[in-house]
This record gives C-alpha cells, sequence and structure tokens, in this order.
C-alpha cells in the first residue's frame, strides 16, 4: 500500500512515504508560517517525486497538526460565542479559582477564549436528575439567537447545566439556531463532552467552537489541494487520543486533534517497542524545547479523559482544561535548548528555552546562557561539525564560556563538572517526569524500556533509563521523523460516551445495553466510513468510583449482552486497580459508575517498520573525539559510528558515540548497542 | 556526615518534592467530601524524623504553618522511639493542630529497616464533627470548643497496620456525616501508605546518610536563601491596623493589629494591639495566626522557594496570650478560617510601606458557609459546606484577577457536584459589576452565588466577611464595594443577614452571597482610558462608573471620548 504521513511541527514539518515495494522515503522541511499547508504540499511533492510515486497512487494519506493547539495558545480564534444557563454567564471567567502558585502574589490568569461580551444567558433550567424546572424560553432564544447573528457571530458554544444528563434543551436551542441563523455553526457541549463539571464542559465546547472556524478552512483548503493534485483518498487526522479519523468527522470535533502531533510519537515508540518484544515501555520524547514522556502498557499508549493545554510555567491548574481523550504524556521544559543556572546552590535547567533566536551559545547567533546543547557539546557528546545534518557548526568555546559564567563559577564546580551537572539535571527533570508517567501509574520502571526518539533524546536516554534502572533503551531508526511515521500506524478509531450515574449494584442491565447499542451504532458508523468496509472492533470503557468520590478510575467491560455477572465482574476489577493505585481498595463500599464509553476501531493494513533498515556490510567508526564520562573519571578518546552504516547484528560497546542525522546517541561504558533486525538500536541495562 | 554533591542535592530535593505532590493527588483523587475532593480544602506535608518540614504539596497554607507544630505535638504525645511501621496517629486539638476541631491531623512514621525516616503528613477539612450547630463552625453561642464537636487529643488509629475500628466508629458516630468522616479518613489513609513507600524507594535508592546529610542542606539553603531576600528589604518597623466586621450579629468589630520590624536577615511580627479573644467560634489559634503570617512573609520575599521548616526559621511571630490571635483554651475556633484572609492582608497592608512593588491590596475575601437539615426528597439528613471565592486585590502593575483565591487556596465547588449531592439548587453564579475598587490597577470584582436550600429544619451558619469594613486599597487605590448576604434577593421576604448570622431557613429560601470587590492599586484618575473602556465593553464597569470614578468618558458607540476624558481629570 502506498501511504504517506505527514507531521507539522512548531519547527519542522516532518514526512514519511512507504511505496509499494515497502520501500520508505523521509523528509524534513521548515514549517511554514501563517499557512502550515505550503510547507505539506511543498514537501509532500517533493517526497513524492524523489520516490518516483504520482499523487494519483497514493492510497492513504494521514497528517497530524498543531494547528488546534497553536490557535488556543496565540489566541487566533474568530467569531466564536457562548450561549449558557441564565444565572451563569461568567462560567468561564470564573473557572475553579484555585491559585496555581501558592506564594506569587503576582500571577494572572489567562484570559477566557470567549469574553464576557460574547455570552449569551438563555431562559432554561435542567435540574441535577435531568427533570426540567424551567422550559426553554423559545421566543426569547430566538430574539437572543438574532442578536447573537448581528454581532458577526460565526460559531456558537451551547453549555447548559446538566446538559450532559438530559440534552433536550441544547439540542432543540441547536434546532432554533439553525431556523434562525442557519450560517452560524453549533457546538453542543452534550455532543462534545457530555459529563459533569460544568467549568469543564463549558472549557472543552467553547475550545471546540474557537477552533471550528479554522480548522475547517484548512482541512478543506488541504482537502482540496491533495486533491488538485491528483490524491484521490481520504485525508486522515490524528486525534490527540492516538487513533486517526477523518477530516471530515474532525471538522465537528476539532478539540479532538487538538494534541494530534505528540500521539503520533507514543504511537510510534509502542510500534517500535512490539518489534522488540517489548510491550511495557516509556515512550521519550525530546526536542529543542520540551520532553514529553508516556507510559505504553501492554502494547498501547495510555490515554487520559481530561488535559490542559497552554499552562503557566506548567503550573497544574493555570491552563485550558479540555474533557478530551489524549495520550496521558507529561510535557516539561527539557529539551536542547533549555537553559541553565545556578540557584540555590545548585543547578536548574529549564523549564525555558533559548529556543532557535537567540537559541544557545553554542549556536553563537548572540545567546549567552548556557543549554543542555552546550553541555552536551562540553562533554563531547555532540559533534560541532556534524550538528544537524551539519547545516550548522557549533561554537564549543561560547559554550564552554555559558557554562563557566552561568554555573561552574557561581558553584565553585570545573567546567566539566558543571556540564555533566546540567546533563544530569536535565536528566533528573525527566526522571521525575517518567516516575509520574510510570510509578504514579501503579508502573514499576524496572519492568519497563525506554524508546527514545527526537532530535535530542537518543542523547539521554541511556543515562534516563540508568537512574530509574529500567530495563532497556531502544533507539529506533529514523528517530528524528518518529512522529510522522507514528501517523501511519495508528488506527482508525472514535469514541462515543454518555454520563450515567448509577450504582453498579441496582443498575439496570437491560437499560445499559440499551445505551451501549446507541453508542455502538454512533462510533461504528463514523469509523465504517473511513475504513470502508473494514472489520470494526468495539472496546467498551467504564468509569467507576466508590459511591461518594469525585473521581474515577476505568475498567474495560467484556463485548455481548450486559448481565449481572459483568457487572459485578467490573466492580471486582475495580477493586483491585484501586488498590494497585491508592494502597486500600473498599471492597464493602458500594461503587457508582459515572460515564460509559465505546471506542470503535477500525484496523489499518499493517506497517512494516523493518523495512527501515537497508543497510550491509561493517562500516567502521568515522573516528573519535574525546567525551565526558565520570565512569572514566573525566574525558576519553570515544569512537565515533555512523548510524547508517550499521547492519543488523553490529554489537558497539560503549563508550561509543552513534550519529545519524537527525540525532545522536551516546553509550555509556559498561554498556553495549546492539543492532537489531529493524534497525532499532538495543541497549540493555545490566545492573 | 559529609556535605552532598550539588548534583544529588537536586536529585534529593526534586524527588521530595514530587512526594509530596503525590501525596496530595492521593487525597484529592479518593476523597469523598465535597470541600476536600472539589475545594480542595486540605494539606500535605512530609518531615524528617525530627519532626522538621522538608517538602510540602501546593494546596492550602492554613495547614502548612500549623503542621510544623502539630507534628511536634504529635511526637510529644507518641515518642519517636515508640513508634511502630504502619502506626496512625490522629488529633483535632485546635491548640495541637490547626485550630478547629473538622481538621484531622494525621501522620505516620516511614522506616527504613529500623531506621525512623521521617513522617508523611496531610490535614482534610471534614465536613462535620458534631457540635451545636452542622459543619460544626458556629460562631454565635460558643463560649468553648466542647460546644463545638468531638474533640480528638493524639491518638493512634492505625496500630502498626491494624485500624483501630472502635475509635474510627466512635469518631464516625458523633458526626452528621459518618459516611464522609470514613471516606475521607480513608483518603487520609491512602495518602499516608503512599507518602511513607515514596520515602521508603528514595532512601533505599541513595542510602541513608545521604538522605540526611541533603535534608541538613535542603534546609540550611532554604533558610539562607530566606535571609537574603529578607535583607534586600529595607529595615524598619511597619505598622497597618483592620478591622474584621464583628463576632456574630449584634457585637463589636474586631481589631487586627501587626507591627513588622525587618531588622537585617531575620523578621518579626507582632500582633500586639488586636482585639481580646472573644466568646465566640472566631478564635485564631496561634498556629492558625502563624500559618498565614508565614505565607504572607513568604510571598513577599522567596515566591519560589521550596516551603520547608528552613523558610520559617528567620521569621518570629507574638500574638498576646489572650487575643483572638492567641487565646487560651479552650476558646472557641470553628470558624477561625474568616480570619485567614485578615491576618494575611494586614501583613500585606503594613509591607507596602516597604516593598510596594511585591504586595497586593485586600481580596474580596471569601465565604464559607455550613448548613444542615433534612431533605424530604430523599428522606435523609444532610450537612452541606460551600466556599464562595471571589477576586483579588490589584497589584503595583497588574489589576487584580477575577475569581481567584487569596490566602487561602481552595477551589470552588462546581454547581453540577454541588447540585448532585446536596439538596441545593445554584440560581446565579456571577461577577458583580462595579464592585472592583477603582484604581490604576482595578481590584477583582465581587461574586455573587445564589442558592437555593430545598431542605427543611435548615440550620444555616454564615461565615462571610467585608460586610462592614470595605477590602482596603493602596496607594490611592480606592476600596473595592462592600460585600452582603441577602436572604430570598428580589422576593417579598428579601432581607439581609450578618456576616456571622445563625439563621433557621424555610424550604426553598435563597441565600444570596454577595461579596466585595478587591481593593485598587494607584489613583484611578491614572488609569489607562482604554483600560476603563476595556471594563465597560466586557460589562465589568458601568458607563456613569467610568465617568464618576475614573474620570473617563465612554462615548455611546463605545469608545473613549478623548477630548470630554481630557477635560474630566484636568478639572
Amino acid at each position: 500500500m502506498i501511504r504517506v504521513g505527514f507531521d507539522v511541527g512548531g519547527t519542522f514539518t516532518d514526512f514519511v512515504l512507504e511505496d509499494s515495494a515497502g520501500r520508505w522515503h523521509t523528509g524534513k522541511r521548515l514549517t511554514t508560517y501563517p499557512d502550515p499547508s505550503d510547507a505539506c504540499l511543498e514537501g509532500l511533492r517533493e517526497l513524492l517525486a524523489g520516490a518516483d510515486v504520482g499523487f494519483d497512487e497514493v492510497e492513504l494519506a494521514v497528517h497530524g497538526t498543531t494547528l488546534g493547539s497553536n490557535i488556543v495558545i496565540e489566541r487566533q480564534g474568530e467569531g466564536a460565542a457562548l450561549a449558557t444557563t441564565a444565572g451563569f454567564r461568567d462560567v468561564l471567567q470564573i473557572g475553579r479559582e484555585k491559585r496555581y502558585q501558592v506564594y506569587d502574589l503576582q500571577i494572572t490568569k489567562p484570559a477566557p477564549l470567549i469574553d464576557r461580551s460574547h455570552i449569551w444567558e438563555i431562559d432554561e433550567r435542567v435540574l441535577a436528575d435531568g427533570s426540567i424546572r424551567d422550559p426553554l424560553d423559545e421566543d426569547a432564544a430566538r430574539d437572543t439567537i438574532r442578536e447573537i447573528a448581528e454581532r458577526g457571530v460565526t460559531s456558537l458554544a451551547v453549555c447548559f447545566l446538566h446538559s450532559y444528563l438530559n440534552p433536550a434543551h441544547e439540542r432543540r436551542f441547536a434546532e432554533l439556531v439553525s431556523a434562525e441563523a442557519p450560517e452560524v455553526v453549533v457546538s453542543l457541549s452534550s455532543d462534545v463532552s457530555p459529563q459533569f463539571r460544568e467549568y469543564e464542559r463549558t472549557s472543552t465546547t467553547v475550545v471546540n467552537a474557537y477552533l471550528i472556524t479554522a480548522v475547517r478552512a484548512y482541512l478543506h483548503n488541504m482537502v482540496d489541494r491533495l486533491g488538485g493534485l491528483g490524491y484521490r483518498g481520504r485525508l486522515f487526522i490524528m486525534q490527540s487520543g492516538g487513533g486517526v479519523a477523518t477530516a471530515e468527522s474532525m471538522a465537528d470535533l476539532p478539540v479532538r486533534m487538538i494534541e494530534s502531533g505528540p500521539a503520533a510519537g507514543a504511537l510510534i515508540a509502542a510500534k517500535f517497542g512490539e518489534l522488540s518484544g517489548d510491550a511495557d515501555l516509556v515512550a521519550f520524547d525530546m526536542g529543542g524545547t520540551t520532553a514529553k514522556l508516556s507510559l505504553v502498557n501492554d502494547g498501547e499508549p495510555s490515554t487520559v479523559g481530561q488535559f490542559e493545554l497552554h499552562r503557566v510555567r506548567l503550573a497544574s491548574g493555570s491552563g485550558i482544561p479540555m474533557n478530551v481523550r489524549s495520550i496521558d504524556l507529561v510535557e516539561i521544559g527539557a529539551g536542547g535548548g533549555s537553559i541553565a543556572r545556578a540557584t540555590r546552590g545548585t543547578i536548574q535547567v529549564g523549564p525555558d528555552s533559548a529556543g532557535s533566536v537567540p537559541g544557545p551559545a553554542c549556536y553563537a547567533r548572540g545567546g549567552t546562557d548556557p543549554t543542555v546543547t552546550d553541555a552536551n557539546l562540553v562533554l563531547g557528546y555532540v559533534s560541532p561539525d556534524r550538528f544537524a545534518g551539519g547545516s550548522m557548526q557549533l561554537d564549543t568555546e561560547a559554550a564552554r564560556g555559558a557554562i563557566e559564567a552561568g554555573v561552574a563559577g557561581p558553584l565553585g564546580l570545573t567546567c566539566e563538572e558543571a556540564a555533566w551537572g546540567v546533563h544530569r539535571i536535565v536528566n533528573l527533570n525527566m526522571e521525575l517526569a517518567t516516575r509520574v508517567v510510570s510509578i504514579e501509574r501503579g508502573n514499576d520502571p524496572r519492568g519497563l524500556a525506554l524508546v527514545a526518539t527526537g532530535g535530542s533524546g537518543p542523547a539521554h536516554a541511556c543515562r534516563l533509563a540508568m537512574a530509574l534502572g529500567m530495563r532497556a533503551v531502544l533507539i529506533p531508526a529514523a528517530a528524528g521523523v518518529a512522529s510522522a511515521v507514528g501517523l501511519l500506524s495508528a488506527d482508525v478509531k472514535f469514541d462515543a460516551s454518555r454520563s450515567f450515574v448509577a450504582r453498579l449494584d441496582t443498575l439496570s442491565p437491560e437499560r445499559l445495553g440499551t445505551i451501549y447499542d446507541e453508542m455502538e451504532d454512533e462510533a461504528a458508523k463514523v469509523v465504517g466510513e473511513s475504513a470502508e468496509g473494514q472489520p470494526v472492533r468495539i472496546v467498551r470503557e467504564v468509569d467507576l468510583r466508590y459511591v461518594g468520590q469525585g473521581f474515577e478510575l476505568t475498567v474495560e467491560l467484556p463485548g455481548g449482552p450486559v448481565t449481572a455477572a459483568v457487572l459485578e465482574d467490573a466492580r471486582t476489577r475495580f477493586d483491585e486497580v484501586y488498590a494497585k493505585r491508592y494502597g486500600f481498595a473498599s471492597p464493602d463500599e458500594p461503587v457508582e459508575a459515572t460515564t460509559w464509553k465505546v471506542t470503535a476501531y477500525g484496523d489499518s493494513p499493517p506497517l512494516d517498520l523493518r523495512a527501515f533498515h537497508t543497510v550491509a556490510g561493517e562500516a567502521s567508526a568515522l573516528g573519535s573525539r574525546p567525551a565526558y564520562f565520570p565512569e572514566a573519571d573525566g574525558y576519553v578518546d570515544t569512537p565515533i559510528y555512523d548510524r547508517y552504516g550499521l547492519a543488523a547484528g553490529r554489537v558497539i560497546e560503549g563508550p561509543a558515540i552513534i550519529e545519524e542525522r537527525e540525532s545522536t546517541t551516546v553509550i555509556p561504558p559498561g554498556l553495549a548497542a546492539r543492532i537489531e533486525a529493524h534497525g532499532t538500536a538495543r541497549v540493555e541495562m545490566t545492573s | 556526615m559529609t556535605a552532598p554533591d550539588p548534583i544529588t542535592l537536586g536529585v534529593m530535593w526534586g524527588a521530595l518534592q514530587s512526594i509530596a505532590v503525590e501525596i496530595g493527588t492521593t487525597i484529592h483523587r479518593t476523597a469523598y467530601s465535597a470541600q476536600a475532593r472539589e475545594g480542595q480544602d486540605f494539606s500535605v506535608a512530609i518531615f524528617d524524623k525530627a519532626g522538621r518540614m522538608t517538602a510540602q504539596g501546593p494546596y492550602s497554607p492554613g495547614h502548612m504553618g500549623a503542621m510544623n507544630f502539630a507534628v511536634l505535638n504529635m511526637l510529644e504525645a507518641f515518642p519517636a522511639d515508640t513508634l511502630a511501621p504502619g502506626d496512625v496517629m490522629l488529633l483535632n486539638d485546635p491548640a495541637l493542630g490547626s485550630g478547629h476541631l473538622p481538621d484531622f491531623f494525621v501522620t505516620q512514621p516511614a522506616f527504613s529497616g529500623h531506621d525512623l525516616i521521617g513522617f508523611a503528613v496531610n490535614i482534610v477539612h471534614h465536613t462535620d464533627v458534631g457540635g451545636s450547630r452542622p459543619g460544626s463552625q458556629a460562631v454565635e453561642g460558643v463560649f468553648d470548643y466542647h460546644q463545638e464537636g468531638l474533640f480528638i487529643p493524639p491518638t493512634k488509629i492505625v496500630d502498626a497496620g491494624t485500624p483501630n475500628e472502635a475509635v474510627i466508629e466512635l469518631i464516625a458516630a458523633n458526626s452528621r456525616t459518618p459516611e464522609n468522616i470514613r471516606g475521607d479518613l480513608g483518603a487520609q489513609r491512602n495518602a499516608l501508605r503512599v507518602g511513607e513507600l515514596r520515602l521508603q524507594d528514595l532512601v533505599a535508592r541513595h542510602g541513608i546518610d545521604v538522605y540526611e546529610s541533603c535534608l541538613e542542606v535542603i534546609l540550611d539553603q532554604t533558610e539562607a536563601t530566606m535571609r537574603s531576600a529578607i535583607e534586600a528589604i529595607p529595615d524598619g518597623r511597619y505598622e497597618f491596623t483592620d478591622h474584621l466586621d464583628d463576632y456574630g450579629p449584634g457585637t463589636d468589630p474586631l481589631v487586627i493589629s501587626v507591627a513588622i520590624t525587618v531588622a537585617g536577615s531575620s523578621i518579626s511580627l507582632d500582633f500586639d494591639g488586636s482585639s481580646l479573644q472573644t466568646e465566640s467560634g472566631l478564635n485564631a489559634y496561634l498556629n492558625y495566626t502563624k500559618s498565614y503570617s508565614f505565607a504572607a512573609i513568604k510571598c513577599l520575599t522567596d515566591p519560589y522557594g521550596p516551603m520547608n521548616g528552613g523558610a520559617l526559621r528567620p521569621i518570629e511571630i507574638t500574638a498576646p496570650e489572650g487575643s483572638f490571635l492567641n487565646p487560651r483554651r479552650p476558646a472557641g475556633g470553628g470558624p477561625r478560617a474568616i480570619i485567614c484572609y485578615r491576618v494575611f492582608e494586614a501583613i500585606l497592608g503594613a509591607m507596602a510601606q516597604a516593598v510596594p512593588e511585591r504586595v497586593a491590596a485586600a481580596s474580596s475575601h471569601f465565604s464559607n458557609p455550613t448548613w444542615g437539615g433534612h431533605d424530604p426528597a430523599s428522606g435523609r439528613n444532610f450537612v452541606a459546606y460551600e466556599l464562595v471565592l471571589s477576586g483579588t486585590g490589584a497589584r503595583a502593575t497588574l489589576d487584580g484577577c477575577e475569581a481567584m483565591a487569596s490566602a487561602f487556596n481552595a477551589s470552588n465547588i462546581p454547581v453540577e457536584a454541588q447540585e448532585a449531592v446536596q439538596p441545593v439548587i445554584v440560581e446565579r453564579f456571577e461577577l458583580i459589576p462595579d464592585s472592583g475598587g477603582p484604581g490604576r490597577q482595578r481590584g477583582g470584582c465581587g461574586i455573587r452565588r445564589d442558592m437555593r436550600i430545598l431542605g427543611e429544619n435548615v440550620k444555616f451558619t454564615n461565615l462571610s466577611e467585608r460586610q462592614k469594613f470595605a477590602p482596603f486599597g493602596l496607594f490611592g487605590g480606592e476600596s473595592g464595594a462592600l460585600g452582603r448576604t441577602v436572604i430570598n434577593p428580589g422576593e417579598a421576604t428579601e432581607r439581609t443577614v450578618g456576616s456571622k448570622a445563625s439563621l433557621d431557613l424555610e424550604y426553598g429560601d435563597v441565600v444570596s452571597f454577595q461579596l466585595a470587590g478587591g481593593g485598587g492599586y494607584g489613583d484611578p484618575a491614572e488609569r489607562e482610558p482604554e483600560a476603563v473602556l476595556e471594563d465597560v465593553r466586557l460589562g465589568l464597569v458601568g458607563v456613569e462608573e467610568a465617568r464618576s470614578r475614573y474620570l473617563v468618558a465612554i462615548a455611546p458607540d463605545l469608545t473613549v471620548d478623548v477630548d470630554a476624558t481630557r477635560r474630566l481629570r484636568t478639572a
């Protein structure tokens, strides 16, 4: 199958193509602004030409994009408004009110995406049991809708209280909008996020409404231009939760594609892990600004039902919350550009980054702050001549000067000690993040492998794994474009859910069966369209808690008829999961369900990642340079290898450095990398 | 003991912090009561074996300072050498803990082999511990803490891993909400266990010597950073006086007076001149007064530095014994939370003279009412807790925040969560226009939350403030609007009640909490006209208010009338 994946990142857009012979072709070019589709189209044209493939031969195109999060972070949305229950105009502004920094009196609250002048109150009221106290005042609603349209609103979020239980008023209101102002696009909270807690539901719906106009225009344009070039298939989009769906379905639920890029990185780590026989692992993607860590359990990246976008200094509670299934990743300010400084008698690295302008001191573009890349250069890990494929010459003296001034001097360390300290502290930050995604989720890192991707990941992976006692490190071939490959590894997938709070021991299995039938029809319809007749797999889940609690744990339910035995079994498994996570279960306490969920999958054709590696022969080392290893008490002459010259089965003993176009792998003394049949460099961590 | 290298130190520091966060997450995710799981009215920390705090989680500072004393008090009752793995100790003695009976302080030792390595600690505010009124926060009619509920001296509730079910049942039986007590105590125990395991891991990885030497350095470094921050503040004596509305209907205002002396790298706070202890629930035991004093000084010195025992060393806090900020036993203390903003803000008011760029004007204050009665729909009795948080005061270069907790750091309870578990309908939840104190920087608006209570025989305890003494502005900034509490607004039975009133409510009565606005900062006539226009456009400031208080003329097409504004401002 001929297919292409293209992933737009903040700096680069990455491309991969699988040709009819199963060969892989990769490409990378700078992301274009304001219209990222320019780079996408140019890059695809170049890639296809190089592979001698016509657009009309491509059977599948999958796209990942940061468009959604960019629009939100840069506040570029236009024409969005919100309609809400009378008395609750300020839900979005009020939020949850907790200080995200306890002791900083100078914090500010991010401005809501929709301000007070574009929020209208509607007379209606549904109660907590779903009953209607005040019917929707349709005459007043029609007047309001006309006023909204006159104000130039093009996209309207609708979030009424308790609509997750009873969506009748929201749905009727949407009908009134299509009658009075058919040009206004409506996002209903009962469709976008049917879950309780009004602020988070409103926020999710507002993000959807905020994105919808721009995302629709972007996707239509992309589909048109691809069609113009001869592409005859459908365009698929990566969702935050790790599945792909058609551009058409994302045009209604753009909030689901807001974290499109990072999801692909986690997926591909899972696939490479599978090839190496590792089903339980941590996906570690470290770039220039941030590192992203996520857990893969039994071959599947773990996901969460809520996340926050655009946090202030990464503080919980400072961002925009969204009830959207997304890969459960922790993103921290730890990348090649992260700035190091001496504080409180020790070294702090990040979370701020020197970015690409002025960049690390060694870029010699005016940057004076010492960064992780400067430290790696001083330590000899990074080549001054072959950085980023040789496109940039690095200034080692500038790096040394910055580290001397910013870290070594104030702490009374030598430059080498300070550089090593920076390397270790950034590893520590990533280690803590890794603990969040592993230990805090109840997974012992000693049983996990670490899959490293991204420009900086392979340089730090072995140390990170050592610190956590992890089992092995895997560095896949083509780590630099791993996210784009990940796009092609994704299943077609669509989620549906219903809020229906009920005690498991008094719930009617028949009623539940009906709810599941409805949801499965809804999700299967979307997936069936996308997968065009391919088999559809359905997974059922339910969120459970002890009666009286406010947060849930998710338990999978079997397919087939819902019976009392199925519910009893779910309860038993809930107790087990709870005890594992929080210490003590309460098997005598009643358990209630809150949200019932299904995910429909359409299985994609399998991806042959083995074809990435086609090297034969025995290349020798490119040369050597001094590199710092504390095990050797300082610098030792370290052999440098070209990744593209290492055939399967080759073993490289540490200390060693393996270079490739997009990244550099550091193998510390005492460890060895073995090149596997599919090209992954595997390092067993012997403790 | 050798000094740890800087890198190991950083590793240890980060690990301690992440353990504290994880303890907090466990409570949040497993608690039962609305105030714990939604309002996050709890705190967590870890301590070393000597009872010194080594890290805390980002929660309510009010518990934080108190924890330092509570741990030492607990160790006095249960000396360290008598403790076994799996022991859990509980206390709610207001004088030994954080100042009122609903706060259950629990701690568990962590051992590495036979060596005690520290303590996991948390405090959760429980819904009801008995006493004269539902919610255990009565103001009126209280002359000692025995009227406020069940009093628990230091007590081992889990003995070497075996829960003392009899004691736990006794405690639950003394509450109007036994399920919440059991559930939240379970969450507290989960969190302690998580903390114990993580501390053990940490010591196993680094060895006990490295761990202990790092703790010394961490405390010393934190103290050193704190001292250098204090040194940067001009030496001097800074005073401030403010008033609380009263301590119940028909009573006098309470004076809160502070004198702060900055001398070199030390700072001392004295609350001499504050009112005598009251014959009501409204008293703050010294631990509580200290908590918010520490929090305020921390904000003004080293806000991003770690909060541990070392940070507290340069700070001395005194209040006259027998004052309402340092009462003698057995004074009541149930509703003492309402005092915390005022301790905090009196300190900001005083320090405005020394560090004007770091302080904030007074915030809106908050309401923390409790009520209980019979729910005819479910046929059960209930107790409800509500937390209405509001805007903050303006800063030197920034407006106050809309809808943001101040000193007492908690979250509001979602309308849909509150309505799902309590017989209540929230009728409105919104900002109050024209309530923020005018200034070059404007104070945050007050918030209004109207709640229709669908209970019979409802005993309601109001706990509000800033209804007689408005939140102060700074440097020419004006006060925010006064708050009020109104029963059945807009109906024939409308009436305003006092900020500490105890009431019997009829089924279906609406209580409207209308909070004060935050204070402004700087002369309102210096506010950028475009900023005033933006407030008008958002409906937070009226056109007339813009003219009369900011001297800005807004034209009917919602633009600044530049000429008219110039005339107003030069008149």
